[in-house]
Protein backbone atom coordinates (compact mmCIF):
# COMPACT_ATOMS: atom_id res chain seq x y z
CA UNK A 1 0.00 0.00 0.00
CA UNK A 2 1.32 3.41 -0.89
CA UNK A 3 1.46 6.15 1.70
CA UNK A 4 -0.62 8.61 -0.24
CA UNK A 5 -3.51 6.29 -0.88
CA UNK A 6 -6.03 8.36 1.04
CA UNK A 7 -4.86 11.74 -0.14
CA UNK A 8 -6.15 13.41 -3.27
CA UNK A 9 -3.18 13.90 -5.56
CA UNK A 10 -3.48 17.00 -7.74
CA UNK A 11 -2.64 14.95 -10.83
CA UNK A 12 -5.80 12.91 -10.25
CA UNK A 13 -7.85 16.09 -9.94
CA UNK A 14 -6.35 17.34 -13.21
CA UNK A 15 -7.01 14.03 -14.96
CA UNK A 16 -10.63 13.91 -13.76
CA UNK A 17 -11.20 17.56 -14.72
CA UNK A 18 -9.74 16.78 -18.15
CA UNK A 19 -12.39 14.04 -18.54
CA UNK A 20 -15.13 16.57 -17.74
CA UNK A 21 -13.67 19.14 -20.14
CA UNK A 22 -13.17 16.60 -22.93
CA UNK A 23 -16.79 15.41 -22.60
CA UNK A 24 -17.94 19.00 -22.87
CA UNK A 25 -15.70 19.59 -25.88
CA UNK A 26 -16.88 16.33 -27.49
CA UNK A 27 -20.52 17.38 -26.98
CA UNK A 28 -19.85 20.78 -28.52
CA UNK A 29 -18.01 19.16 -31.44
CA UNK A 30 -20.80 16.66 -31.98
CA UNK A 31 -23.45 19.39 -32.03
CA UNK A 32 -21.45 21.46 -34.50
CA UNK A 33 -20.40 18.52 -36.68
CA UNK A 34 -23.88 16.99 -36.93
CA UNK A 35 -25.34 20.40 -37.80
CA UNK A 36 -22.64 20.94 -40.42
CA UNK A 37 -23.28 17.51 -41.95
CA UNK A 38 -27.06 17.95 -42.04
CA UNK A 39 -26.73 21.39 -43.59
CA UNK A 40 -24.48 19.79 -46.21
CA UNK A 41 -27.22 17.31 -47.07
CA UNK A 42 -26.13 14.20 -45.16
CA UNK A 43 -28.92 11.82 -44.13
CA UNK A 44 -29.58 10.54 -40.61
CA UNK A 45 -28.33 7.01 -41.51
CA UNK A 46 -25.09 8.48 -42.87
CA UNK A 47 -24.49 10.66 -39.81
CA UNK A 48 -25.31 7.82 -37.42
CA UNK A 49 -22.98 5.46 -39.27
CA UNK A 50 -20.21 8.06 -39.15
CA UNK A 51 -20.68 8.52 -35.41
CA UNK A 52 -21.05 4.79 -34.78
CA UNK A 53 -24.37 5.12 -32.98
CA UNK A 54 -27.94 4.20 -33.90
CA UNK A 55 -30.06 6.44 -36.09
CA UNK A 56 -32.58 6.70 -33.26
CA UNK A 57 -29.91 7.99 -30.88
CA UNK A 58 -28.72 10.70 -33.27
CA UNK A 59 -32.26 11.69 -34.14
CA UNK A 60 -33.32 11.88 -30.51
CA UNK A 61 -30.29 13.97 -29.58
CA UNK A 62 -30.28 16.43 -32.48
CA UNK A 63 -33.51 16.52 -34.51
CA UNK A 64 -35.42 19.04 -32.37
CA UNK A 65 -32.48 21.41 -32.16
CA UNK A 66 -31.79 21.31 -35.90
CA UNK A 67 -35.44 21.77 -36.84
CA UNK A 68 -35.60 24.73 -34.44
CA UNK A 69 -32.47 26.11 -36.13
CA UNK A 70 -34.20 25.86 -39.50
CA UNK A 71 -31.92 23.18 -40.95
CA UNK A 72 -33.59 21.40 -43.85
CA UNK A 73 -33.48 17.72 -42.98
CA UNK A 74 -33.52 14.97 -45.59
CA UNK A 75 -36.27 12.46 -45.17
CA UNK A 76 -36.13 8.72 -45.66
CA UNK A 77 -36.39 7.79 -49.34
CA UNK A 78 -34.72 11.08 -50.16
CA UNK A 79 -31.38 9.33 -50.68
CA UNK A 80 -29.18 10.59 -53.43
CA UNK A 81 -28.33 8.15 -56.24
CA UNK B 1 -44.56 30.05 -2.19
CA UNK B 2 -42.32 31.86 0.28
CA UNK B 3 -40.14 34.77 -0.81
CA UNK B 4 -37.12 32.49 -0.74
CA UNK B 5 -38.86 29.87 -2.91
CA UNK B 6 -39.57 32.56 -5.48
CA UNK B 7 -35.98 33.77 -5.30
CA UNK B 8 -34.66 30.21 -5.67
CA UNK B 9 -36.90 29.64 -8.67
CA UNK B 10 -35.55 32.78 -10.34
CA UNK B 11 -31.96 31.70 -9.63
CA UNK B 12 -32.58 28.27 -11.16
CA UNK B 13 -34.32 29.69 -14.23
CA UNK B 14 -31.34 31.99 -14.85
CA UNK B 15 -28.94 29.07 -14.28
CA UNK B 16 -30.93 27.09 -16.85
CA UNK B 17 -30.42 29.88 -19.39
CA UNK B 18 -26.69 29.81 -18.64
CA UNK B 19 -26.64 26.02 -19.16
CA UNK B 20 -28.50 26.38 -22.44
CA UNK B 21 -26.07 29.08 -23.65
CA UNK B 22 -23.29 26.68 -22.71
CA UNK B 23 -24.84 23.91 -24.80
CA UNK B 24 -24.99 21.87 -21.60
CA UNK B 25 -27.67 19.21 -21.04
CA UNK B 26 -27.42 19.76 -17.28
CA UNK B 27 -27.56 22.72 -14.91
CA UNK B 28 -24.27 22.49 -13.04
CA UNK B 29 -22.99 24.21 -9.90
CA UNK B 30 -21.08 26.73 -12.01
CA UNK B 31 -24.31 27.73 -13.77
CA UNK B 32 -25.81 28.49 -10.35
CA UNK B 33 -22.72 30.58 -9.57
CA UNK B 34 -23.13 32.55 -12.83
CA UNK B 35 -26.78 33.07 -11.95
CA UNK B 36 -25.97 34.40 -8.46
CA UNK B 37 -23.23 36.69 -9.82
CA UNK B 38 -25.73 38.23 -12.25
CA UNK B 39 -28.38 38.85 -9.60
CA UNK B 40 -27.83 42.53 -8.86
CA UNK B 41 -28.67 43.72 -5.38
CA UNK B 42 -28.64 40.34 -3.66
CA UNK B 43 -26.26 39.63 -0.78
CA UNK B 44 -24.68 36.77 -2.74
CA UNK B 45 -23.96 39.06 -5.69
CA UNK B 46 -22.52 41.75 -3.40
CA UNK B 47 -20.15 39.33 -1.68
CA UNK B 48 -19.01 37.99 -5.05
CA UNK B 49 -18.52 41.53 -6.37
CA UNK B 50 -16.45 42.42 -3.28
CA UNK B 51 -13.74 40.04 -4.56
CA UNK B 52 -14.14 41.19 -8.16
CA UNK B 53 -16.42 38.39 -9.28
CA UNK B 54 -19.16 39.82 -11.46
CA UNK B 55 -20.84 37.56 -13.99
CA UNK B 56 -18.26 38.29 -16.69
CA UNK B 57 -15.39 37.51 -14.31
CA UNK B 58 -16.98 34.19 -13.31
CA UNK B 59 -17.52 33.31 -16.98
CA UNK B 60 -13.89 34.16 -17.73
CA UNK B 61 -12.67 32.01 -14.82
CA UNK B 62 -14.81 29.09 -16.07
CA UNK B 63 -13.46 29.45 -19.61
CA UNK B 64 -9.93 29.45 -18.26
CA UNK B 65 -10.64 26.31 -16.24
CA UNK B 66 -12.00 24.59 -19.35
CA UNK B 67 -8.94 25.48 -21.39
CA UNK B 68 -6.57 24.61 -18.56
CA UNK B 69 -8.17 21.20 -17.99
CA UNK B 70 -7.98 20.41 -21.70
CA UNK B 71 -4.36 21.52 -21.88
CA UNK B 72 -3.47 18.89 -19.26
CA UNK B 73 -4.17 16.23 -21.91
CA UNK B 74 -2.68 18.29 -24.73
CA UNK B 75 -5.92 19.54 -26.26
CA UNK B 76 -6.56 23.10 -27.33
CA UNK B 77 -10.21 24.01 -28.00
CA UNK B 78 -8.99 26.75 -30.34
CA UNK B 79 -7.56 24.03 -32.61
CA UNK B 80 -11.07 23.21 -33.83
CA UNK B 81 -12.54 25.58 -36.35
CA UNK B 82 -16.12 24.39 -36.65
CA UNK B 83 -19.03 26.81 -36.84
CA UNK B 84 -20.81 27.14 -33.50
CA UNK B 85 -23.81 24.83 -33.13
CA UNK B 86 -27.37 26.05 -32.72
CA UNK B 87 -28.48 25.99 -29.12
CA UNK B 88 -30.19 22.98 -27.62
CA UNK B 89 -33.94 23.26 -27.71
CA UNK B 90 -34.64 20.99 -24.76
CA UNK B 91 -34.48 22.29 -21.21
CA UNK B 92 -31.33 21.37 -19.30
CA UNK B 93 -32.00 19.19 -16.26
CA UNK B 94 -30.58 19.65 -12.79
CA UNK B 95 -27.11 18.06 -12.68
CA UNK B 96 -25.35 16.30 -9.80
CA UNK B 97 -23.07 19.20 -8.83
CA UNK B 98 -25.96 21.68 -8.70
CA UNK B 99 -28.05 19.26 -6.62
CA UNK B 100 -25.17 18.86 -4.19
CA UNK B 101 -24.74 22.64 -3.92
CA UNK B 102 -28.46 23.09 -3.18
CA UNK B 103 -28.44 20.27 -0.62
CA UNK B 104 -25.51 21.93 1.15
CA UNK B 105 -27.34 25.27 1.06
CA UNK B 106 -30.52 23.84 2.51
CA UNK B 107 -28.67 22.09 5.33
CA UNK B 108 -26.85 25.32 6.28
CA UNK B 109 -29.93 26.99 7.79
CA UNK B 110 -33.52 26.44 8.85
CA UNK B 111 -35.85 26.60 5.89
CA UNK B 112 -37.42 29.87 7.03
CA UNK B 113 -33.98 31.47 7.45
CA UNK B 114 -32.68 30.63 3.97
CA UNK B 115 -31.38 33.55 1.91
CA UNK B 116 -29.34 34.17 -1.25
CA UNK B 117 -26.09 33.98 0.70
CA UNK B 118 -26.90 30.40 1.74
CA UNK B 119 -27.06 29.43 -1.93
CA UNK B 120 -23.62 30.92 -2.48
CA UNK B 121 -22.36 29.15 0.64
CA UNK B 122 -23.62 25.80 -0.67
CA UNK B 123 -21.74 26.33 -3.94
CA UNK B 124 -18.56 27.43 -2.13
CA UNK B 125 -18.59 24.38 0.15
CA UNK B 126 -17.55 22.15 -2.75
CA UNK B 127 -13.89 21.16 -2.43
CA UNK B 128 -13.78 19.35 -5.73
CA UNK B 129 -15.01 20.17 -9.20
CA UNK B 130 -15.23 22.93 -11.78
CA UNK B 131 -16.09 25.78 -9.40
CA UNK B 132 -13.14 25.30 -6.98
CA UNK B 133 -10.76 24.87 -9.91
CA UNK B 134 -12.05 27.96 -11.70
CA UNK B 135 -11.85 30.09 -8.53
CA UNK B 136 -8.31 28.90 -7.83
CA UNK B 137 -7.24 29.77 -11.37
CA UNK B 138 -8.77 33.22 -10.94
CA UNK B 139 -6.67 33.69 -7.80
CA UNK B 140 -9.67 33.63 -5.46
CA UNK B 141 -9.22 32.18 -1.97
CA UNK B 142 -12.36 30.06 -1.80
CA UNK B 143 -12.20 29.42 1.97
CA UNK B 144 -11.82 33.14 2.66
CA UNK B 145 -14.72 33.91 0.34
CA UNK B 146 -16.89 31.36 2.18
CA UNK B 147 -15.89 33.03 5.48
CA UNK B 148 -16.95 36.37 4.06
CA UNK B 149 -20.35 34.90 3.21
CA UNK B 150 -20.70 33.52 6.73
CA UNK B 151 -19.72 36.86 8.30
CA UNK B 152 -22.28 38.63 6.14
CA UNK B 153 -24.96 36.16 7.21
CA UNK B 154 -24.02 36.57 10.89
CA UNK B 155 -24.05 40.36 10.71
CA UNK B 156 -27.48 40.26 9.06
CA UNK B 157 -28.77 38.08 11.87
CA UNK B 158 -27.88 40.62 14.52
Amino acid sequence: MSAGENSLPPEAADALAAVVALRRLADQLEDAAVEQAMRAGWSWPQVSEALGVTRQAVHKKHAKRLIAAGVKLRRRGDERV
Amino acid sequence: MSAFDKYLHAVIVRAMDEAQDDGSATIDAHHLLLSLAADHGSTAQQVLASVGLDRAAVREALDREFEHSLSVVGVSPAAYDLPGPSHASQQPKMGASARLALERSFSSARKTDLRSAHLLLGILQAQIGTVPRALALAGIDQAELADRVLQTLNSQDQ
